[in-house]
């Protein structure tokens, strides 16, 4: 009776604290791209790293280049089938026709945007000015003249880090596992960590029209939820991120009608 | 099993409260470094071979990319060059292949990432009275890359808080196992583990210090000059905190780096050290002017307008020490104008009324010397003085309500 209470505790324990959150936001007028659509993917930036015994994230090299590299096949192979055609470039000095101070200043500002959506429209601190007005901020004429110059249709920006726990890590947390038994119950130390965002700016007219966050974590370690650096995960993680674009409320709302 | 879990939370108690016992013991001081042991630990064309350092590398890559398109640089190729000289000077055996951007910061500071490029902060320049003392600051930063100073403290850190975790839990199922509560112990152990980081980070400074030290000093710069950096540095914080009513900061157990007080004594006993008898030491304050002289009203525009009117004073007051002339009086009229405390406008004229008198004094300063005057009721004189501004500014952006002054 007792062991079996533990048991129940402890798979309630583990069902808690490991998690998969993902929430969409779109501009009220957005419809996902389909068809033609020619998709600028701008320096995605993804690390992979490993916790060490004690927390400290160790950053991977190796499994960085693999994560990226998989996740960049997954990208194109979705977007390849909803009719994308997709360019996705490492560095500033690889898109023709746009200098690279003029794509810094555009990245910069992507990702000041990016975080006021963060702040007002995941981390609680809702604006007035904006209430139930779906996704409502743009990058303005700086995007609009790089798809002008580029000729693109969207810009994709890409962030994905993964923290995997390291052996010395799952042991700690088995240990705090052992002495549930003895009533030190500490599993919890804190495992794999996964943080993955994109937003989508339509350049013809420079507005954020999409945006999502996927939040995985576990608390014990050992507790794996799609690993960034085999294929299988990467297409995974890109899935989740970017697999189920729904259309802004103004769009679903017509198409109810209809 | 109980016991040995005892045995083990006892070492962390003794760890954690001897190291605390320790630090309290000797304060935050710790031995000087001795610039002839500080040799360097990497080579020519250093690449990291380790699986860590591999990888802080290649984070690195995106920052330097970041760092180095980020708007905030100064571009200037004089200046620019001028900086990569001096590291690849004072560099060591990795001179060639460091890298070093300038910032338009105005604060005292620099900074030398893992990779090997360096970030200068305006302000620094602003700050160094010669081309000894920047190439001191520079040497300094070359030492932390030829110490392997960020890996070896990231390794410090992983080992540390690997041992703390692998103990703290230990602590917590023995004391369970045995009806003890050792949380007590755990966090002095924890302390201790702080403690120790903040230790040696502070060790890793003296280091930097003693190395840069050697470095200058090899190249002919007087070694002295970076004990004179910190000696400055404390004269303008106190001059600062003291106009605010407050009291520097001399230094504590969390600090990452020594006190500026303990380093100023250290390099100076460095500098005897390392000074030899007879040879000749050039601190190159001519060739140093002449490169900055393009931004210097720049950096003192920048500083002035920080609103710390006793940090300004102090440093106009001591590049001073090396000869007024017309952009430093001009400046010393800014601090005081913008200060506006009662008998602050009096003091601004007179400055703006000796800069006046220098060749070199900035077209600005004839435009508050008109204002001045004109405040005293000296008319004509005022209007001489706009002339003169008008005709060095012709295109000034107020020069339609200037000229209006003028009559």
């Amino acid at each position: 009776m007792r062991k079996r209470g533990l048991a129940a505790a402890l798979a309630a324990c583990a069902a808690l604290s490991a998690c998969v959150q993902t929430r969409q936001y779109a501009d009220v007028q957005f419809t996902p791209p389909s068809g033609d659509y020619k998709l600028l993917v701008l320096r995605p930036d993804v690390t992979v790293g490993s916790i060490a015994t004690g927390g400290m994230v160790q950053p991977r090299a190796d499994w960085t280049e693999q994560a990226r590299a998989s996740i960049v096949q997954a990208l194109r192979a979705q977007q390849a089938s909803r009719g994308g055609n997709v360019t996705v470039i490492e560095h500033r000095n690889q898109l023709s026709g746009v200098s690279e101070q003029e794509l810094a200043d555009v990245e910069r500002l992507n990702f000041a945007v990016d975080q006021s959506i963060v702040l007002h429209k995941y981390l609680g601190d809702g604006l007035p000015t904006k209430r139930g007005r779906g996704l409502d901020w743009t990058l303005g004429a700086d995007a609009v003249r790089l798809g002008q110059k580029t000729g693109y249709d969207y810009a994709l920006f890409l962030h994905a880090e993964d923290q995997v726990a390291s052996g010395g890590r799952i042991a700690l947390g088995i240990l705090g596992l052992a002495g549930c038994f003895i009533g030190f119950c500490a599993p919890n130390v804190g495992g794999q960590q996964q943080l993955d965002y994109a937003s989508l700016v339509d350049l013809k007219t420079g507005e954020v029209v999409w945006f999502n966050v996927v939040a995985a974590g576990s608390q014990v370690p050992g507790i794996k939820f799609g690993d960034l650096r085999t294929p299988a995960g990467a297409a995974q993680m890109v899935d989740r991120l970017l697999g189920r674009m729904k259309p802004g409320r103004a769009v679903q709302q017509a198409s109810k009608e209809r | 099993m109980c016991a040995r879990c005892l045995e083990i939370s006892r070492r962390s108690l003794l760890v954690g409260g001897g190291a605390a016992a320790a630090a309290l013991h000797t304060g935050v001081a710790s031995a000087r470094v001795r610039p002839q042991d500080m040799v360097p630990l990497v080579g020519p064309g250093y690449r990291p071979t380790e699986r860590d350092e591999i990888g802080l590398w290649q984070l690195m890559e995106r920052a330097e990319e970041e760092i180095a398109g980020s708007n905030l640089l100064i571009q200037d190729p004089k200046l620019t060059g001028y900086l990569r000289d001096l590291i690849g000077t004072v560099g060591g055996p990795a001179a060639k292949d460091f890298r070093i951007y300038l910032a338009r910061i105005p604060e005292f500071n620099a900074m030398m990432f893992p990779s090997g490029f360096a970030v200068v902060f305006s302000g620094l320049l602003l700050r160094m009275r010669n081309e000894a003392q920047l190439a001191g600051v520079i040497a300094h930063e070359s030492g932390h890359f030829l110490r392997r100073h960020m890996i070896r403290s990231w390794r410090d850190q992983k080992r540390k808080s690997d041992l703390f975790s692998i103990g703290a839990m230990l602590a917590g199922i023995g004391g369970a196992g045995a009806g003890v509560y050792l949380g007590d112990y755990v966090q002095l152990a924890q302390l201790g583990t702080i403690l120790s980081l903040f230790q040696y980070s502070r060790a890793m400074e003296a280091e930097a210090d003693a190395m840069g030290a050697k470095l200058i000093a090899e190249t002919g710069y007087p070694p002295i000059e970076m004990a004179n950096i910190w000696e400055q540095l404390i004269g303008e914080e106190n001059a600062s905190a003291r106009y605010r009513g407050k009291h520097r900061h001399k230094g504590g157990l969390f600090d990452t780096h020594p006190s500026e007080g303990s380093r100023m004594v250290d390099l100076r006993a460095d500098a005897a050290e390392i000074t030899v008898p007879g040879k000749p030491y050039d601190n190159k304050r001519g060739h140093y002017l002449d490169m900055i002289n393009s931004i210097r009203p720049t950096l003192l525009d920048d500083q002035v307008k920080l609103n710390d009117p006793g940090a300004s004073e102090y440093l106009i007051q001591t590049l001073a020490q090396d000869g007024w002339d017309g952009l430093l009086r001009f400046y010393e009229g800014e601090v005081w104008r913008l200060r506006n405390r009662p008998g602050d406008e009096p003091r601004a004229a007179q400055s703006y009324a000796a800069a006046v008198a220098y060749p070199d004094a900035p077209a600005d300063a004839w435009r508050w010397h008109g204002i001045a005057l004109m405040k005293q009721g000296r008319a004509t004189e005022a209007k001489a003085a706009f002339a003169r501004y008008l005709t060095m500014k012709p295109d000034a952006p107020d020069a339609a309500w200037v000229r209006q002054m003028a009559g």
